[in-house]
Formats: structure tokens, sequence, C-alpha cells
């Protein structure tokens, strides 16, 4: 017996000798030499989490799996890597191994890899994993604190702790600039000023506080602060810069949202799933749904117009939404769990990828946003108009073998499409999608189609439609677009002939990238109908062979009168399903399938959420319910670093383990629980917090205080603060009585000077924005406004809830030279000249009124007068505007 | 240094002069470099906008010749147009140059004469495959918009030794990358570091002068100013943002004065003039640019970027057709200018503590890329950031070496791969910066040039 099985195992233990010996010669030193640098157990982080100085963790693997499956070179990760087959695994990274050592590599694996090596690595910590249980406990995953008090006992009791005193009162005007520059970002009039100091009524404060939170102003202030948030941009960057169209009406959804004082709760609740909502809020006149213009948010981040990788884009713009989602509410960096456990906060990248899933389950589409009422009272108008003989004929296509006719429109309904207005209400009709209805040109409307990856290289699609503009790119208001990875990419415009004809274009980058079409009529004289899209790999259109004749007539203009429809740039559900988590951060290496939830570390259910759609209604729900406590004071703290200059958390946007702890904790929580009380009604947090001591403090801080705590977290004084890049502007079209009052509405193209340049640049706007507030100003990503950005105007690329305060040259220089600054001096000027009269004390008595809310002191008067002798009143107007009291707030 | 403490000078006492004076603080960092010595005080990029053809230029590949028109041996990986596997020789001779031997092009006959100067980075490796992310790419270490360049990094990490004049310039011929300014952007640094575009013409920057004829109004205006500004200070208390912003007057009227002085180059001689090519037409603008470059580093300048001319008809380096033609017009145009460059900067003991680095976003495809319709000889190449070629010389790189190596095909980088984020690393390593040191916080992170990359590659450092 024995020496049968010594018979038997010689041969096996002899081969596994020489096993033993070919690994040590061929394949250990290589691994050595070649791997170890970066895949080992002595590393701290071994790259993908490989470690290949074991035999366990060479079988084990890494992130992405085994290294190697013995006996099976073919499913072996690492002899892929080292072949430099996969163009995205190449390995060892500074260049391929001779073919010598690869083959050497297949046959130690085809021999079962024999590796003689221990099976573990020396010990190692195991990675720790994260401890939700463990990360409830830190202070901002915890529910509000209950709590108490007023504002100032508050911060009374924490400088009594510290035998600190807090500043006193400041002058009541001081007071009321420090007041109409937080809620209106503008200068209060002298009248304004006149009349506080002379209303001696117990209430004035809070009168001055009623009045200016009921100025429209005050949204546009706030708005502005909100667009902060949301990385508002009105085109895509990038190379071209191509317009976000429509992006002005979500400005105008924030606008009227603080105005109005919506809701916050129903406010975020709209921005995730405004679409969604069971009952939509409608604006003032009932004409349009309110609720889904919030969805927008999602899409002003930058858009590749040719990314070369169609699923990385994808997971990019993903992100970026994830990114601002997660710091915009919640104030954590969820987008940091994106390629592995987040560092320091208990946010798995499971949670990271439950909540792609919803995004990657969503999509923006060109939609009309018509009010059931008006929809309906359109519809009723389009009923009354009689009807146009539209009838395209019969035609047959000669279909070549590359030929695939991707739609017809011979379908009884739209089935792949999404029609939004009217203009498509009725579906196609004989073969053709056609946006005059029964033959209204006042109709618009648009018809979205479903996804798909372009096949071919060529696109030909047969339409009649008006005449477009090409130059209007995006722009031009009857088109059939191709969106391609969420960029309108390639636009097929009618020749406005009256006749249908073929309009091919190349897809030269949309090819194999995730596309639709979108078939838009914005125009109320104009019209689209399209009759067959065809994919090809042919540059010239299938022959198309008539076997009917048309008989195809325009529209007139109707006697009845359709009313207008307002357009919008909404979200919907589209294909809703999970992702599959992304090993460490890479597409192309891809885990298990996570179903879409939220951060676990907030969610209070034992069961996992039932999503519908999307998700996205459920991801609102949660936000506004187990989220709550954070998400209040996240937003309570946006609120108070406004008028305070710091947040009680100084890192608004980071509430996590690397952001500061709260200097108030109890003050932020009883905050919160009041916000959320009330109904979570802003303008109701403002008068609190508008109406404390605190806010009345001087700025002249006691030498005391300031030595005990420098930074002022304690406040005990106000601190002195520089107006935002808008407000500087503002205040001297103001001042210079040239501030057009005028709300909302279509952005005003900016100034374009010759300093700057680059693709996309349009034409110049008018050097002072005709006179409109700096928010209304278009958010041209490539080409932001020079003067704002030398007073760190946000980069429209994430969250920013605390704008820089730099000071550099160019504020300077621009305040010294800059040729819109010069003008306001002279418009101001002109204007106190006729206000004030000849009189020169007179004059310079009402342009300090203007600039700084109060009159000169005596000096200041003799040495206003002193200059005016050799320089003129526009002269005294630029010092004033230049003046450190102009841009700074006490 | 902290970064807080860094914020905190920086607002106190922000503007160009301000770093200087930090630096000074912290026991004269800037000239020792900020975590060990510095062999380069200041940077020149030559960036050559729309990717030149590394097969062209510096990394012959006589397999290209000897193959032309067959198809490619492997699947080339997805370009940004029409995917081409035709074989493409180049159109333009080698030769061996200088002690190094190294080859290069009859395209740069006189960069080639300073060959022994040069570190010759034949492997380098980008990470994407169109303009606009691949120049924020080069630029900032991430393909997206918004984050900061890396001059912006460099004056952060440094200052600047100028007391009049910004620490980063761009200098512009009629060309501004796709990307647009933003490619020199602060992103979340301080608005003090980000890049200055000076333009030609008498005015180069923006809102920097008075209206004609209003200068004595300035000095009437800047005085009554002081003193209402004083005043301002008695009424609001002392409090170090105010101070800075009425200091930043002062810092703003002194480059006033810098400025015209740097553009009269009255001073420079016949011979320094021609030696840049201020001479001849087509090498003029870039002439005029390289000569600025050095002028702006003989003041402090610590980063100055040079962006390529505008030539009428072409774009940029990016010849997807007419190849020939176009990288020869690109290269004649900055061939002597930046041969000027190198020999003047060499001539007056600045190459030493002087970086200039060559190269563009990315190289070009081994392919022929045929527009629709077009004749073959108007073939021209797609981009590839798999391998090509970049070059530095002085401030402390290796000269006359020739680094890495692309395939036969000049596709792929196959040895001694030098990715972007080691490009960066080692610039920094030049310039006396620990790359995983030169962090700043944001988003809860502590932000770097190379993102979590990088090595710093020992090879290229002399």
């Amino acid at each position: 017996m024995r020496s049968i099985l010594a018979i038997l195992c010689l041969p096996a233990a002899l081969l596994a000798a020489e096993g033993d010996e070919f690994f040590e010669s061929r394949i250990r030193p290589v691994l050595a030499e070649k791997c170890y640098g970066c895949h080992s157990s002595r590393l701290r982080e071994p790259k993908a989490n490989l470690q290949l100085d074991s035999r366990g963790a060479l079988r084990k693997g890494g992130d992405s799996g085994p290294a190697v499956v013995p006996g099976k070179p073919a499913e072996s990760r690492l002899l892929k890597a080292i072949s430099y087959t996969d163009f995205h695994l190449r390995m060892p990274p500074a260049g391929k191994l001779p073919d010598a050592v690869i083959a050497d590599f297949n046959s130690w694996i085809a021999m079962g890899a024999p590796d003689p090596r221990a099976d573990a690595p020396a010990a190692r910590k195991a990675p720790a994993g994260i401890d939700l249980d463990k990360g409830r406990s830190f202070w901002a995953f915890q529910p509000l604190a209950p709590a108490s008090g007023v504002i100032d006992r508050f911060l009374l009791s924490k400088l009594q702790q510290k035998q600190l005193t807090p500043a006193p009162e400041a002058p009541r005007a001081a007071w009321l600039r420090r007041l109409t520059f937080d809620l209106t970002g503008l200068p209060p009039t002298p009248a304004e000023v006149d009349a506080f100091l002379a209303d001696n009524a117990p209430n004035a404060h809070a009168k001055a506080v009623d009045r200016l939170l009921a100025s429209p102003h005050y949204g546009e202030r706030w708005g502005r602060h909100w667009l902060d948030l949301v990385r508002f941009a009105e085109t895509n960057g990038h190379e071209f810069d191509n317009n976000k169209l429509d992006a002005w009406q979500y400005r105008d959804y924030v606008i009227r949202a603080f105005n109005e004082d919506v809701p916050y709760n129903t406010f975020v609740r709209e921005h995730i799933a405004g679409d969604l909502l069971a009952k939509p809020r409608l604006s003032k006149d009932g004409a349009k749904l309110e609720s889904p213009l919030a969805t927008n948010f999602l899409w002003f981040g930058e858009v590749l117009n040719s990314a070369t990788d169609s699923v990385k884009s994808k997971a990019d713009n993903v992100d970026n939404q994830l990114d601002v989602i997660g710091k915009t509410f919640l104030g954590l960096t969820v987008a940091c769990a994106r390629c592995h456990d987040h560092k320091f906060d208990p946010i798995p990248t499971a949670d990271y990828y439950g909540m792609a899933g919803i995004l990657h389950s969503t999509a923006m589409r060109e939609a009309v946003i018509d009010s059931p009422q008006r929809a309906a009272e359109i519809r009723q108008a389009h009923s009354r108009a009689t009807p146009v003989i539209r009838n395209p004929g019969k035609t047959k296509l000669v279909l070549r073998p590359s030929d695939e006719i991707w739609e017809d429109f011979n379908g009884a309904n739209w089935d792949h499409w999404l029609p939004t207005g009217e203009a498509f209400a009725n579906g196609p009709h004989q073969g053709i999608a056609d946006s005059a209805g029964k033959g209204a040109n006042e109709l618009v409307g648009s018809l979205t189609s479903r996804k798909f990856r372009m096949p071919k290289h060529w696109v030909h699609i047969r339409l009649n439609a008006a005449k477009g503009d090409r130059s209007l790119v995006e722009r031009e208001p009857v088109r059939l677009t191709l969106v391609a990875d969420d960029y309108k990419s390639v636009h097929f415009l009618g020749s406005g002939k009256g006749e249908f004809e073929w309009v091919s274009m190349r897809m030269t980058l949309p090819y194999q990238r995730l596309c639709y079409f979108e078939i838009v009529d914005r125009s109320r004289t104009g019209n689209i109908a399209v009759d067959s899209i065809v994919f090809s790999e042919e540059s010239k259109p299938p022959e198309t062979q008539m076997l009917e004749a048309a008989d195809w007539r325009e529209p007139s203009p109707l006697p009845v009168t359709i009313p207008p429809s307002s357009f919008g740039m909404i979200a919907f559900d589209e294909s809703p399903a999970n992702v599959k988590l992304h090993i460490r951060g890479s597409h192309q290496n891809l885990g298990d399938e996570v179903p879409r939830h939220f951060l676990n570390v907030l969610w209070r259910s034992p069961e996992p959420p039932k999503l519908a759609g999307s998700g996205r209604l459920q991801l609102a729900d949660w936000l506004t319910s187990d989220a709550s406590a954070l998400l209040a004071r996240v937003f309570v703290n946006r609120v108070w670093k406004h008028h305070f200059g710091q947040g009680l958390v100084r890192t608004t946007d980071n509430f996590g383990l690397t952001g500061e702890r709260p200097t108030h904790r109890d003050l932020l929580d009883y905050l919160a629980q009041r916000f959320i009380d009330s109904g979570w009604s802003t303008k109701q947090l403002h008068r609190e917090i508008l109406l404390s001591s605190a806010y009345r403090m001087s700025s002249r801080k006691n030498e005391a205080a300031a030595a005990a705590d420098p930074r002022n977290d304690l406040l005990h004084h106000f601190p002195v603060r520089r107006l935002e890049a808008e407000a500087v502007r503002d205040s001297m079209l103001a001042v210079s009585g040239s501030l057009n009052p005028e709300l909302y509405g279509p952005s005003v193209v900016p100034h374009i000077s010759r300093y700057q340049d680059g693709r996309g640049k349009p034409k110049s706007g008018p050097l002072d924005g005709n006179g409109r507030r700096s928010l209304y100003i278009e958010v041209r990503r490539n080409f932001l406004t020079p003067m704002f950005l030398a007073f760190d105007y946000p980069l429209p690329i994430s969250t920013i809830g605390s704008r820089g305060t730099s000071t550099v040259p160019s504020q300077a220089l621009i305040l010294m030279n800059n040729e819109f600054v010069l003008a306001q001096a002279a418009n101001w000027a002109k204007r106190v000249e006729s206000g004030a009269g000849a009189d020169n004390l007179n004059r310079v008595r009402l342009l300090f009124r203007q600039a700084f809310g109060r009159a000169p002191e005596q000096w200041e008067a003799d040495e206003s007068l002193a200059f005016l002798k050799a320089r003129p009143l526009a002269d005294l107007a630029h010092v004033l505007f230049n003046s450190a009291e102009f841009l700074y707030v006490q | 240094m902290s970064s807080n403490r860094r914020d905190f000078l920086c607002r106190a006492a922000n503007g160009f002069g301000a770093m200087a004076l930090m630096n000074m603080l912290a026991s004269g960092a800037a000239k020792n470099g900020m975590h060990h010595p510095a062999k380069a005080k200041a940077v020149i990029f030559l960036f050559m906008d729309g990717g030149p053809s590394q097969m062209d230029t510096f990394d012959p590949k006589p397999r290209l010749r000897q193959d032309h028109g067959k198809k490619l041996p492997f699947q080339p990986p997805t370009t940004v147009f029409n995917i081409s596997d035709q074989i493409f020789g180049s159109p333009f001779d080698f030769k061996q140059y200088g002690q190094s031997g190294a080859t290069v092009s009859d395209l740069f006959p006189h960069v080639a004469s300073c060959v022994d100067d040069l570190c010759i980075v034949r492997s380098m490796v980008a990470d994407h495959s169109e303009h606009t992310a691949a120049n924020y790419f080069i630029h900032s270490g991430s393909g997206f918009q918004g984050r900061p360049s890396m001059g912006a990094w460099v004056n952060y990490g440094l200052g600047t030794e100028s007391e009049n004049l910004p620490g980063f310039i761009v200098l512009e011929s009629g060309l501004i990358p796709p990307g647009g300014l933003d490619c020199f952007n602060s992103g979340f640094l301080p608005a003090s570091y980000q890049g200055t575009l000076f333009r030609r013409g008498e005015h180069p920057v923006a809102d920097l002068t008075p209206p004609p004829g209003q200068a004595d109004a300035q000095r009437d205006k800047l005085g009554l100013l002081a003193k209402f500004n004083k005043g301002v200070v008695d009424r609001f208390g002392q409090v170090s943002e105010l101070d800075a912003t009425i200091r930043n007057y002062e810092l703003a009227f002194r480059m006033q004065s810098a400025v015209p002085d740097l553009l009269d180059i009255s001073k420079e001689t016949e011979v320094t003039k021609t030696l840049y090519g201020l001479d001849d037409k087509l090498t003029e603008d870039f002439g005029r640019e390289c000569l600025m470059a050095r002028r702006l580093v003989e003041r402090g300048v610590r980063f100055v970027e040079l962006l390529t001319p505008a030539r009428p008809g072409l774009d940029r380096w990016d010849q997807h057709a007419g190849l020939e033609n176009g990288h020869r017009i690109n290269a004649k145009s900055t061939d002597k200018p930046i041969a000027g460059l190198l020999k003047d900067l060499k001539a007056r003991g600045l190459l030493d503590s002087t970086l200039v680095v060559w190269g563009g976003e990315f190289g070009r495809t081994p392919c022929a890329q045929f527009g629709d319709n077009a004749p073959e000889k108007n073939v021209g190449r797609d981009h590839n950031p798999f391998g090509f070629t970049m070059w530095m010389a002085g401030g402390g790189a290796k000269p006359g070496v020739v680094h890495g190596a692309t395939d036969d095909f000049g596709y792929f980088a196959v040895e001694n791969k030098v990715h972007i984020h080691d490009l960066h690393a080692t610039m920094l390593h030049l310039l006396g910066i620990d790359h995983k040191r030169l962090t700043y916080r944001y988003s809860g992170r502590d932000m770097r040039l190379t993102d979590v990359h990088g090595n710093v590659v020992r090879e290229l450092i002399g």
C-alpha cells in the first residue's frame, strides 16, 4: 500500500517541486521587481487592494476579484493585465513586460499557479468598514436636542462663561444699512434712513424688517445666495459654451420661492421631485406648473460636447449631481464615497451607488409646463380651429443594406416618444409627427424620444419645417435635435420650402453615444412635421418613391387666440434601474448591483425603502423626514451665515467629521427646531435672527474680547463684511440712479471686453447690463464677468455656501479704471447735480447720504469742497465708489 | 506653514507682494523652496495648444515610413473623430544633434541646436482624448472646469518675488485654448493666484490705466481717497480686511507703472531681438512672447505661460488635416523664438533657475486621418493621449536626456511612462515643493495639483 502511494505521489511531488522552482526562478522575481511597488502587504494602501506578496492574497485578489485562477490562464486577471490586451487594464503601468515573461506567467497559471509562499501575508489589520451605529453618534446625525430660550440667551451664556461682554448697540443708521444690505443687497435710500430714524415706535425695528422682507428685492438677494449652492450657470462651459435653455426660469423660480416664503421642505421636495408631486404648485397667475422648474438644478453642471467615453461622462455628471445634493441639502461630502468608503464620514460606497442609481434613472427634457387649466384653455382653442389639409402623401423608401428605419410614425400613438404641450398632443397622424395639430402654427410643444446608443455614422431625417437658422443652434425655436450624452449635439433644421425634404447629418461625435431625439416647436408662427428617421452607413438618404402625391397646406393665423405656453428644462423618470457598484470609482470595473437607497446613517426603518420609478419622490420624502434634522440645521446655518458673516458651523457645506463643530450647538438646534415648528418658514427665521440684540451689536470690538476670542467664535461683536460682487455693482447702479428694478425674465448678455476671449464668445451685451441687477446678467461659464470674479464670485463648479473675500489688486484697478465704474460715477454726478442744485455743499451732502446712508462729517465736507475746486463732481462720486465705506458694511 | 496661517496672511496682506512678505516671515521659504532646496525659481510653460505630433517632431518612428499605408497590427482605442488604422509615415526627416545625439525632425532645427540642454520625455501619458478636458487636465491635473491651474498652485506655494506684477502671467498671440481662461484659473484657491492674461499691444491688462488724460485726476482722487479711508478706519475700528483693501491701492498703483516698463523693449539690443526672431513676420509673435517671458522672469514673476500664436488658416497644432503644411508653419513660428529664449536665458545665467517646459495637451496618432472626400496629401492625425512627447530645459531638469519610449508606431508609451501627474510632481519638486504636501482644504479634502497621484521622476532631475 505504502509503495503504491509512494509511486503515485512521486511524480506529483516532483512536479510540485518543479512548479515551485519555476515560480521562484521565473515568476517571483518579476512580481517583486515589477508589482510589489504598488501591490504588497507592506504598503499602507495597496493599489486596488491587491497584494501579490503572498499566495493567499494573490489568489484572493483585490477589489476586482481573484488575480489568478489556477489552471485557467484565460480567466486570470493577472495575465490579462500583463498581456496588455484590455485597453483599460494594463500592468505594469510603466510598460509592457517582454513577451517571454508573459509566456512564463501563462505557463505558470496553466500548471496550477504553484506558489510556495506563505498563505497569508504577515498580520495586517483588515479594513474596518464603516460602523453605522458609531457613525450615528456624531452630533450632526443626532436628532435635534430640545432647547428653549431666545437667541441672545444662548450667545450670552457662552460669553459669560468666558467673562466676556458683547459689543454695545450699533448706531440705528448703521443697523438699518446692515439690515438693508442683508435682505436686499442694496443700500438704504436717504428717505428710508430718515423715516427709520424718525420712527420712535417700540416696534420700529420690526417694521423695518417686515418692510424689507416684503420687498421683491429680498428674493433676488436670497435667490442669488441659493444659486451659489446649485452651481447655477446658463451655459455648458467646456469647448463651445453652448446655452442651457431656460436656466433663467429656474433662477426666477428661486426668486419667487423666497419672496413667497415657500416652506423650505416644499422647496427641497420640488428640487428633488417637482415633476412627480401629486399636487404641484402653480404660478400665481395659474398658467404654469411651478414645482417641476426646481428640478432643473440637477443639470447646471459642465457638459462635455465630445466625450470620448460616454459611460464615464454620464458617471461624472451623476457624481456632480450627488456632490451638489449632498452638500446643498445635508452639508455632507457624499461624493467622497465614489471610489471608496468615505474616509471620515459614515457613508459607505454602497450608499453612493444607491443614490447614484436614482440619478441614473432620471433624465432631463425640454418640456411645456403649462398648468392643467392653461392646457385645457389651449386645447379648447385648438378644438375650434378649422382643420387644414396637411396630407404628406404616400412614399416608399428604397432601402440599402445599411439603412435602418428607426422611426416612421406609422403607429397609432407615440409609443416610445413623450409629448408635452398641445402641439403633439393628438399623436401621430398620416405617418407623421406634426407640431401644427389640426393646423395651428400657434401651438407649441416638444416630443422626446427614448434613449438609444447611436448605431450608425449617418442619420437621415425626412421633415418639413419652418426655415431654421443654424447660427442659433439650440436657440432655434423650431428644430429636431439629437441630444448625445446630455449635449444638444446635432440639429436637423428645415428650409421652409413647404415640402418634405431629407436632412442628413454625419454622426461624427454622437456615434456610439447615449442619444435621444427631441422635436421642438417653440414658435407661434412656424411648425415642424417629421416623416421618417433613418440610420445608415450611407452619406446620402435612401431613394424616396412617391406612391401618392402630397397635399400640403400651411396654416393661416387662427381667428381664436391660443394662450401662451411656458417651457422649462425639467426632470422625468427614464428606465429606472439600479446601478452596479463601481469598484474604485471605475465604470470599467463593476461590482454588485446596489439597490437604490439613501444614506443609511440617516435611515430609520429596518426595511429598505420602497421605491416607485426612479425613487426621487421617496428621496424627497426621506430628506424631509428621516433626514430633516440635518436638513434644517444646514439651512438655518446658511441663513445665520449670511446675517453674521460666519455660520454657527463655519464649514457651511460640510457638517461631517472633517467640518468644524458648531460654536453654539444648542442655538443651532434651537433655531432648527423653531424653523421646523414654524412650518419651515424662512422669513420667520430671518425675523427672529434680525430682531435679536446680537444683530444690533456694533462692529467695534473691545480689546479684551478680541484677545480672548480672536475668531469671534462667541460673537462678541458684529463682524465688518465686504459686499459681494453683485452688491458692489448693484449699489453703484442704485446710487447713480441707473438701477432698473425690473424683476425676472431672460438674462442680459454680459458685456465682453477685449480681455475676454475664447471659443463660444458671445456678442457683447450692454456695458451697464441695461441697469439690471447683477443676478440677471447671464452666467456664461466661460465668460464670467471679470469684475465679479475679482470680487470672489464663485465658479459654478459645485456647492459654494461660503464665498471667499480675497483682496486683489484687480479690485482696486477695476474700481479706479473700469469703464462701467466711470460711467456710473458720471451718471451719479448728473443725478446729484439735478437733485441737489448748484450748491456744492448740498451736492456733497447728497452724495454721502446716498452712498453711505449718513451725512458727511465736517472735515469730509471740507475736503470734498476743496477737491471740487479743481475736479468735477463725477470725480468725487468716483472717489466715494472707491471708499472702503462703500465696499464694507459694519 | 499651515494653510490657515497662509489664508490669514493672504487676506490680511494680499496682493502680489503679499506672498513674498509671507515667505520672508517664513524665513525665506521661497528662495530655498518650500519643502526642500529648490533648483528652479520660475517656470516658463510653452503650451503647444492643439497637440503637436510626436512622430513628426521629437520621437522618430522609421517603422511608420516602412509600413506607410498599411493597417495597424492592433485595434486602436477610441479617438475623438473617425477611427483610422491606416499607418501614415512622417513627411519630415529626422537627424541626430549635439553631444547627446538626440534625434529631432527638421521641423525644429533651432531647438535642435539646443538639444544638449533639453530633457526630452518621449513617454508622456494623459487621460483625455479631447481638447477641453485635456487642456484642463494638463493645467490643473483634473479634466473638469474650475480647478486651480499649476501657475496658481506654484504661486500659492511660493508666492511671487515681484512687488508689482502678478505671479502667474499668460501671454497670447491671438489664440485662447479650448476651455478658455478657466485653464488659468485659481479654482478654489484665493482669487489672487489666478493667471492674468496679458494681451498683445499697448494695453495688455484690463483696467490697468485711467482713461487718457486722467493721470493727474487719478493722483488727486487717490489723495482724497486716502483721507476718506482713514476716516473709515476711525469709524469701523481696526479691521485687517479693511486695512488690506486700503493698501491694495498702493499695489495697484505700482502695477500701473511696472507694466509700461515691462513692455518697453527699446533697451534690448538688436542682437537680442534677432535672436528671438523679432525681425521676421512669421516668428515675431511668438518671439515677443518669449522675450516677454524672459523679462517677466527677470522681474520675479513665478509662472509664465506662453500660448501658441494664431496663424491664418490653421487651428493651433490640431492638424486633423493638412498636417505637413500646418505643422511646418507652427514649428517655423515657434522654433527660432524658443531657441532664442533658451540661449538668452543661458547667456544671462537664468536657465539654471528657470524651468522651461514645452508640450501640448496630448500628441497625435500614427494613423492617417482623412477629411470627407479630401485628397490624400491633405492627411492629418487624430488626438492621442496614450503616448506623446514633452520636453523640459533648465531649472534643474537633467540636460541632454531622452527619457522613455513609445512603441514602434509611436501610439502608446511603453517604456518609463511619465503621466501628466508625474510631470506636475516633478515640476513642483524642482521648485522645492513636495507635491503631496502642497495642499488646500476644500470640500472636506486636502486638495492637491496631483490629486491622489503623481510620482517625482528622479531620472529627469539633473
